[in-house]
């Protein structure tokens, strides 16, 4: 409904291009001294992390294998990693047999968060998330 | 429908969408069945002025896309923590002529 097929596409493609492109630049440094690359607005400017902080660590921690690491900084980012490895091989399938099987369950997913029924436990997971990243100090 | 009904629609909406589309949107009623004119008039338009105070405040939530009815683009924004804080910034700027789209998007539905 809010994005035209092409449009999603290619805003997706180049979301996970810019998420490939992150990561590695993040690997080059040690991450242990993250305050270099850190970009998140909430966190510059209150000095609190935001429910999403700590994806990137998450990542790079899945990277080296240290999957309770990764699960202690961000659980977010094992569907970051879901996400980025799946969601291009999907589109670039979708636009070479010019089906659009992702546009169709993109446009079926918005419906259902939509719902309270599934909008109001995803919320609290989300809110339960910033809470544990404020507590652990992410 | 009858012209003043619908230049007190346009005067009292016209904040609501771009000004490019102000012209069409009055033919359309002009030409537009008296009997839909209370759904045109229940529309739930959203302010831009709204959306660009929540957009500087909660940017970095992905508020802003949620409010204007972007739910998909919202959920993206949330859990990147505003893309990366770029997207935050970029919407600042494209957030009111997004909502004025969003506005016109919901109004079209009525119009055809």
């Amino acid at each position: 409904m809010a994005l035209g097929k092409i449009k999603l596409y290619l805003f997706i493609l180049f979301a996970c291009a810019a998420g490939y492109i992150w990561v590695y630049i993040n690997t080059l440094h040690s991450f242990i001294d993250e305050k270099a690359t850190e970009v998140c607005l909430i966190k510059k400017v209150s000095n609190i992390p935001c429910p999403s902080c700590g994806s990137t660590r998450s990542l790079i921690s899945l990277l080296n294998g240290n999957f309770s690491q990764a699960l202690y900084f961000n659980p977010f980012g094992y569907f970051f990693a879901v996400g980025m490895l799946i969601l291009p091989i999907w589109i670039i399938f979708d636009l070479v047999t010019h089906k659009s099987s992702f546009f169709i369950i993109y446009n079926k997913a918005i419906v259902f968060l939509r719902k309270p029924i599934y909008a109001i436990p995803l919320s609290l997971i989300i809110i339960f998330n910033w809470i544990w990243n404020i507590l652990k100090g992410v | 429908m009858d012209q003043q009904k619908v230049d007190m629609f346009i005067m009292s909406n016209a904040k609501f969408f771009e000004s490019h589309s102000i012209n069409m949107i009055r033919e359309r009623l002009l030409h537009l069945d008296d009997s839909k004119w209370a759904m045109v008039y229940s529309v739930p338009l959203k302010d831009p002025t709204t959306s660009l105070i929540v957009s500087i405040l909660a940017g970095g939530l992905g508020i802003d896309r949620f409010i204007i009815g972007d739910t998909g683009l919202g959920v993206f924004k949330l859990l990147t923590c505003g893309g990366l804080g770029i997207w935050t910034i970029v919407d600042w700027f494209i957030i009111q002529k997004a909502t004025k789209d969003k506005n016109l998007e919901k109004i079209q539905q009525y119009l055809y």
